[in-house]
């Protein structure tokens, strides 16, 4: 009974989907459920059967086994002009050879929706995306941002229960994107569906997304929100693929209560904390000399000019390599003084860093509760 | 110094031009505008006396006051609009085929097999329709081993005949642009009429035909010209009466010697030609340099 109250709220279902070409396993095994009008994200390196994924849950493959569930209802024998679902395509697909209104028109159209209705609800759906006059224009006239909003435009006007989205946001070009990005997210909250969104930017991922699910090699490496990702990834590859990180090659050369003792094979030594949470199990049996892989975000290093204790469990003196200038996200390369490989430290923007030069030494340091290991 | 240069070089530049396009100047005017020049300057005369021509318009009314004439003028071009209206219902199937659902080594392949049938003459690939469909034919003496017919059946020699003939020989003149336009369609685009909602048709009707139309209209016209300028074919299936505009044509000038008629009925078939193109264009509201380019 419980489970059936809580299937009803689910948009979207899978469970246990499976597609192969030939040999190639495309998408492996995947269940998951999509709650009422929330932003999921499927974020994965190009290759990794998001696509085939995303073509499934529209119809346009069918899967070799595993079941797709919209409302608690199957949808696989269902074909994609009968989905509740509709998809906004990488490229967009606006039909060049109509104008903007007949191509918002279009799906209620093929659902014999009264012409009056349609005529009411076209100019009802441009005004909320902010194209109130954009009707009589031709598609080729709109620009790449006006195009995108046309688009979602045209699959909204049906009240789809799932929208899908397969990176719209490809194609235009750096500012545009972010700005795009904001705006899909405020047009998703306005219109209270439930989207899925695939990617392979992460910031696009986690910056719109109220769930994430990190794909690779047609699985789901982990699904969570955004914040779970970032700060407590599940898996090496998660923790490679989202955000940026030092990576480091180390074996555990000392163990206690509290956590390891890691020789990293640049001749690093540091200390990291063992898992509290999901991890800490698997953690139990890693013995003096385990091989490690360790990740550490840029910006969970302190760094202070010249010689100066920072208090923290791990801390080095190091000079800097380079300066990376990009504004807020400016980087100092620095190379730990008796270590080979190179430190990404995100450089803080505070006055005493505005002069900082390459050569000049400083003083770096992180917790260890900041280093994540995982098994390699 | 550099002005003097400059322009050297620009008229190097117009004589390179003028060598390259001279093939084609040459071409165009010797064998296209000379002849119909002499054509139109033959039809307008009349023979008065032994080598005594005079200027007239007999040739022309004689087309339009001999029933015979016009009646083959207009059946011509009604057959050859329906045999490109078949050609390219048949064309069309194939050509999405071929353009949208087979991939690499097999899409190659059924091009060619497209193509290979024009590797051979006309006349071989007629006298191979003949050979289907004469009484003592295959198809003939296959009715008869059947017991569906109890004696040979003459298949040749009506318009049917003819009108197979001449789709099978426009095919591939059909299936070439059409395939060219074809694959310039986005798949998505395709997906996305299926996702919001259309039908197989409406997907047709409202995505690949509008696409495909400049391919459509310029096959049509490829098709069309051949058929209405098509001599061999309506002669060896449609036999003595298959009434064909080319053969009047061919009766002036060879059978009769009477270049001055047969002058003025070529000169009628091109009116008519480029009329029948004209109003097509228009109907489907498509530019001549649009669809031929």
């Amino acid at each position: 009974m419980q489970a059936q109250s809580s299937l009803k709220e689910m948009d979207l279902e899978c469970r246990g989907v499976t597609k192969t070409f030939g040999d190639f396993t495309a998408v492996e095994d995947i269940s998951f459920a999509i709650p009422r009008g929330s932003f999921f994200s499927i974020l994965g390196p190009s290759g990794c059967g998001k696509t085939t994924l995303l073509r499934m849950l529209a119809g346009f493959q069918s899967p070799d086994s595993g079941d797709i569930l919209i409302k608690g209802r199957s949808v696989l024998n269902t074909p994609p002009n009968r989905r509740p679902v509709n998809m906004v395509f990488q490229h967009l697909a606006l039909f060049p050879n109509m104008t903007v209104a007949e191509n918002v028109a279009y799906g209620l159209k093929r659902r014999n929706v009264d012409k009056h209705e349609i005529k009411t609800r076209v100019a009802d759906m441009l005004s909320r995306v902010g194209l109130p006059d954009a009707g009589g224009k031709q598609v080729s006239q709109l620009s790449g941002g006006q195009k995108q909003r046309i688009a979602i435009a045209r699959c909204l006007v049906l009240n789809p229960d799932v929208l899908l989205l397969d990176e719209p946001l490809g194609a235009l070009d750096l500012k545009l994107r972010e700005q795009m990005k904001v705006e899909l997210k405020q047009l998703q909250e306005k219109f209270a569906a439930t989207f899925i969104y695939i990617t392979h930017d992460q910031s696009e991922a986690l910056v719109m997304s109220d769930q994430v699910a990190v794909m690779n090699h047609g699985r789901f490496e982990q699904v969570g929100t955004p914040q779970a990702l970032y700060y407590e990834p599940a898996t090496r590859f998660v923790a490679g693929f989202v955000g940026e990180s030092n990576r480091w090659q180390a074996s555990i050369s000392a163990r206690d209560e509290r956590g390891f003792r890691l020789q990293t094979e640049a001749g690093l030594s540091m200390q990291a904390d063992r898992e509290i949470g999901d991890k800490s199990a698997s953690q139990n049996d890693w013995g003096v000399g385990k091989s490690l892989e360790l990740f550490l975000r840029p910006e969970s290093i302190s760094v202070a000019p010249g010689h100066q204790a920072l208090g923290t469990e791990n801390a080095y003196q190091g000079h800097v390599e380079s300066v990376l200038f990009d504004g807020a996200r400016s980087q100092l390369l620095v190379r730990i003084e008796g270590a080979l490989d190179l430190l990404n430290v995100s450089l803080p923007q505070t006055a005493e860093f505005r002069s900082i030069r390459k050569g000049d030494s400083v003083s770096v340091g992180w917790s260890s509760a900041q280093v994540q290991c995982y098994e390699v | 110094m550099s002005a003097v240069t400059g322009l050297s070089f620009r008229d190097s530049g117009k004589l390179g031009l003028l060598l390259l396009i001279s093939p084609l100047l040459l071409w165009l005017s010797l064998f296209i505008l000379l002849p119909h020049v002499d054509l139109v300057m033959i039809s307008l005369r009349e023979r008065v006396a032994a080598r005594e021509y005079a200027f007239s318009w007999s040739n022309y009314t004689a087309f339009f006051t001999e029933p015979l004439y016009w009646r083959t003028f207009m059946r011509t071009a009604v057959m050859s609009i329906l045999a490109t209206a078949l050609t390219l219902l048949i064309a069309f199937p194939v050509a999405f085929y071929i353009a949208k659902m087979v991939r690499g080594r097999f899409k190659a392949l059924l091009f060619v097999l497209c193509l290979i049938p024009f590797w051979v003459s006309e006349l071989v690939r007629t006298y191979g329709w003949m050979i289907l469909l004469r009484e003592t034919g295959i198809f003939s003496g296959l009715l008869q081993w059947l017991g569906w017919v109890d004696q040979p059946v003459e298949m040749l020699y009506n318009d049917v005949a003819i009108m197979v003939g001449l789709v099978y020989t426009s095919m591939l003149f059909m299936v070439v642009p059409l395939v060219t336009t074809l694959e310039g369609l986005d798949d998505s685009l395709i997906e996305a009429a299926y996702d919001l909602g259309g039908s197989h048709f409406r997907v047709i009707w409202d995505v690949v035909i509008p696409h495909a139309m400049p391919g459509i209209v310029s096959g049509c016209i490829v098709v069309f010209m051949l058929t209405l300028g098509n001599y061999l074919t309506p002669t060896l299936l449609g036999g003595k009466d298959s009434l064909w505009f080319t053969e009047q044509i061919y009766t002036q000038f060879i059978t009769r010697f009477n270049w001055e008629q047969g002058s003025a009925f070529g000169m009628l078939l091109l009116i008519l030609s480029s009329f029948i193109v004209w109003a097509g264009l228009k109907l489907s509201r498509q530019s001549f340099t649009r669809v031929m380019t």
